[in-house]
């Protein structure tokens, strides 16, 4: 007998989603710590979070932060790079170095019964890197290399081009790996500097999740961290310091179109967008559902209309960036050469739409407002998953229930409020646009695109 | 390292495995179709990669798109084709595992009616796109399919990317499609997996409830090939837009699960794994010569390649980075690594089995294992067995896996160089042929 397909299967709602307990304490130096029990498998996550990003590289040196950061592993305390790497090899550890615009992370994942070890020597190579004079030479060279080899790379291209473009000069105007001359004469006393600015346990957040009680892993934590001395904090004021009011002012208000030429290149990579809004904006759950609707899922309009009804492009995405200062709202995607200025219209199309011809509708605010927090657990399966975020709390300065009240603000937000904020937030009036192309085979299409003239621009 | 399960095989030949956590409120589904670019021919190929795209253009009893009522219900999805499977996952909220199972069954066993010429046209177009983006338009991106090429020879399964060339999926005909479907998407060919907060009885009941409906059919041919040899070394050059030269090495190797392939598997992390590894050691740190290394074991069902790829430092030819890597390659074949190298590369497998078993979805988490083994060995709870064949490698066995795969056998070196950059490949190295 077949099965009645007639209709699907109703869902039904989902239980409350709860955040686990935090612990907190500050040890004497002023290290802020969180731990989480986590006793589904036998692992410790912990991650160290450091204020300072690539937005506090200092003028005419962007990368110090990240070039800092990637020197941490070559040999701390008594040991060398290769006694470092020999030891995570033997506690099988994987050694995570992040540097974002806001911040520089640590993390070190163990086995649970490699905790104690792995947390000492996660704060051995926070706290007491060697920096020796080949170390630098050599790494400077390998990043030196590494950001020639970007240059043939689209996406990289792209995205520092429209860093640029938005920010010009400012904190968020370059990509946290830098460029080619911000790097090339750094030296060790500049290394030296950065990491005794911003790697001090004043400031710094330890979030430590995984396999152990409170007590136990406190004590690992007190052990391997206590010791850990640094001046006062210049901590969380260092980036806020230096983005605030820079962020938004510095990218020249008439350059609106930049195509860096590829000749003969395939694809078009494109970034189309304008400053956005920081993290701390009272709008931060109607901009996430609206985006969400806009072009943050597969289902979404803007990936629809590119992927699924013209075939130009294997996907298509749009994304507020929330940082501490206003990041970019923007549209990423890469599109055959021949459909450039069709795709272009058509963002730009969806964008208009979505603020006055074709406002949201209610079945798809639903939707969006559904995809965010329906598999919300799913975000915090992993003791490496819970520590992300919550390094993501004390980055914002947001409260610990966060994440178990995001599913009940999603659902506050209201038509009215996704209409406002897509009406406030998004304004395709001073879009600007990256093309990384072939700007002979599309050059025709660009005027229509009322982006006013080609700016030049010349990627460091 | 013991997962449980329960594993049924249904009357239509559907193997199903059910696997209870309940550490997140959420289950995963996962199903392996046991077909792959291995399954095409030389002509014919991406066909399987093109046909896991129609796959989420909806089916007979929801034919508007396989994303939006998923990903309403707060779902995260999405498929990937190789060369020996293609599969497909869900991870959702508990309350909706019975909608995903819905939407899997309804697809398996009801996908033709809801296939239309327009569906077929514009995904061939995305596919293109996809081709064009992480292909063409990506540096180095053409070596892989250089690689394989010259590797296997043209009737093999494993000449042709996954993703086909480009003129055969522009020349891919919708009328193909009815039996590619019809001889591979069979229950009898595939393996579902639910793991996750589902009591195990519910999960099969569920299960039963939407798959025992779809019809069995004859399986499908069992893919042969010789195994592969190479009768003398190939030396080829690709210019691309880079702008460093990057040198890739391949040879044959043994098999998923083959004997060597573990052994091979270690040693490439005790060559290129972290900043202690011995390619690392002597190639970026100490001499400078390159900026990186990697070195992978990729063992597939028909036979493996073992790979090492390098780029060279500025002002270095690749055939300094070579001599490098033979030398190296010629001492661990002849004393293989020491007591504490074998120690510290097991260490990190070890801990990596673990880490692995964190997430029940998605890509590489515990579904996706289970439907692996079950596929490739027939039993889901291959976990020990496959854990256990790293701890009983020797020094002497990785010596001699490297001594029989490496240092005695031909190998294919393709030289990727910035245009003009010919004199930097290796000596006697001839130009590659990609489409």
């Amino acid at each position: 007998m077949a099965l009645d397909r007639s209709r699907l299967p109703v869902v039904d709602s989902d239980p409350p989603f709860a955040f686990p307990t935090v612990h907190h304490l500050t040890l004497l130096n002023g290290l802020d710590v969180r731990i989480v029990e986590h006793r589904k498998m036998p692992v410790v996550s912990a991650v160290l979070l450091l204020p300072g990003g690539s937005a506090t590289d200092p003028a005419g040196h962007p990368g110090l932060m990240s070039l800092t950061a990637a020197l941490l592993d070559e040999g701390c305390g008594e040991r060398s790079s290769l006694a470092l790497y020999q030891e995570l090899g033997r506690l099988g550890a994987q050694l995570d170095v992040e540097v974002g615009m806001d911040a520089s992370t640590v993390r070190m994942t163990t086995l649970g019964r490699r905790a104690e070890a792995g947390l000492a020597l996660l704060a051995q190579l926070a706290s007491e890197p060697r920096f020796e004079a080949d170390a630098v030479d050599r790494v400077r060279a390998l990043r030196l290399d590494r950001l020639a080899q970007l240059r043939d790379v689209p996406a990289a291209v792209a995205d520092r081009a429209f860093a640029r473009l938005l920010y010009g000069d400012g904190p968020y105007g370059h990509v946290p790996s830098g460029t080619r001359p911000g790097i090339r004469d750094l030296a060790r006393d500049d290394i030296v500097a950065a990491h005794a600015g911003a790697y001090r346990p004043a400031g710094a957040t330890l979030v430590v999740v995984g396999d152990g009680t409170d007590a136990a892993l406190e004590r690992m934590v007190t052990a391997a961290f206590g010791g850990w001395t640094g001046g006062a904090s210049t901590g969380k004021e260092g980036p806020a310091a230096a983005a605030r009011g820079s962020a938004e002012a510095n990218g020249s208000e008439a350059a609106r179109l930049v195509v860096v030429d590829r000749p003969g290149a395939a694809q078009s990579e494109l970034r189309l967008g304008h400053v956005g809004v920081a993290r701390s904006t009272p709008d931060y759950f109607p901009l996430l559902v609206m985006n969400m609707a806009l072009g943050g899922q597969f289902t979404s309009r803007i990936n629809l209309n590119l992927r699924e009804t013209h075939g130009y492009t294997y996907g298509a995405r749009s994304s507020f960036e929330f940082r501490r200062q206003p990041g970019p709202f923007s549209v990423a995607t890469s599109v055959h050469t021949r459909v450039t200025c069709d795709a272009i219209r058509e963002v730009l199309g969806e964008l208009h739409g979505v603020r006055d011809g074709r406002p949201l509708a209610v079945e798809e605010i639903a939707r969006a407002k559904a995809a965010l927090t329906r598999g919300y657990p799913r975000g915090f399966e992993t003791a490496e998953q819970i520590g992300r975020g919550l390094a993501q709390l004390a980055l914002h300065g947001l409260p610990d229930d966060h994440f178990s009240r995001f599913g009940p603000r999603v659902a506050a937000v209201e038509a009215a409020d996704v209409a406002r904020v897509a009406e406030a937030y998004l304004d395709p009036a001073r879009l600007a646009a990256v093309i990384v192309g072939d700007l002979t085979a599309m050059a025709d299409g660009l005027p229509a695109l009322g982006l006013g003239a080609l700016a030049p621009m010349t990627l460091p | 390292m013991h997962v449980p399960f329960t594993k049924h095989t249904l009357a239509n030949g559907l193997d199903v495995i059910v696997h209870e956590d309940h550490g997140c409120p959420i289950v995963a589904v996962n199903v392996w179709y046991h077909v792959g670019s291995k399954n095409e021919r030389p002509g014919r190929t991406g066909f399987a990669h093109l046909f896991e795209h129609l796959m989420f253009e909806g089916s007979q009893h929801h034919d508007q798109g396989y994303f939006q009522p998923l990903q309403q219900a707060g779902a995260a999805l999405n498929g990937s084709t190789s060369t020996d499977r293609t599969n497909y996952w869900e991870v959702v909220p508990t309350s909706a595992l019975e909608l995903a199972l819905w939407m899997e069954s309804d697809r398996m066993g009801y996908l033709l009616p809801a296939l239309t010429r327009e569906k077929f046209e514009t995904q061939r177009e995305v596919v293109l796109n996809e081709w064009r983006q992480n292909y063409e338009n990506r540096p180095y991106g053409m070596v892989g399919m250089a690689t394989m090429a010259a590797l296997y020879p043209a009737d093999h399964p494993y000449h042709w990317p996954t993703i086909g060339s480009a003129d055969d999926v522009r020349a891919a005909e919708f009328d193909e499609i009815r039996s590619f479907f019809e001889t591979f998407y069979r229950p009898g060919n595939a393996s579902l997996t639910v793991a996750g907060d589902v009591e195990a009885a519910r999960a099969l009941e569920l299960v039963e409830r939407y798959f025992e409906e779809v019809p069995g059919a004859p399986a499908p041919p069992v893919v042969e090939a010789e195994a592969p040899a190479l009768a003398e070394e190939h030396r080829l050059l690709l210019e691309d837009r880079v702008e460093l030269p990057r040198l890739y090495l391949a040879w044959h190797s043994p098999r998923l699960y083959g004997a060597g392939d573990a052994e091979l598997d270690l040693v490439a992390t005790t060559l290129s794994n972290g900043k202690a590894s011995r390619l690392y050691r002597t190639l970026v740190h100490e001499r400078r010569l390159a900026t990186d290394v990697t070195v992978m074991q990729s063992s597939r069902e028909l036979s493996g390649v073992f790979q090492i790829v390098a780029t060279a430092a500025p002002g270095h030819p690749l055939a300094e980075l070579d001599a490098v890597i033979s030398d190296e390659l010629e001492r661990i074949g002849r004393d293989g690594p020491s007591d504490d190298e074998l120690e510290r590369s097991v260490a990190q497998v070890e801990a990596y089995f673990v880490y692995r078993l964190q997430t029940v979805g998605g890509f590489g988490g515990k579904s996706d294992q289970l439907n692996g083994y079950n596929v490739v060995t027939g039993d889901p709870g291959h976990f020990e067995a496959d854990l256990s064949r790293y701890r009983a490698a020797s020094r002497a066995a990785l010596g001699e896996a490297v001594r029989r795969h490496l240092v005695q056998s031909p190998r294919v070196a393709v030289s990727v160089v910035p245009s003009g950059g010919g004199s930097l490949a290796l000596p006697g190295s001839a130009p590659a042929q990609v489409s």
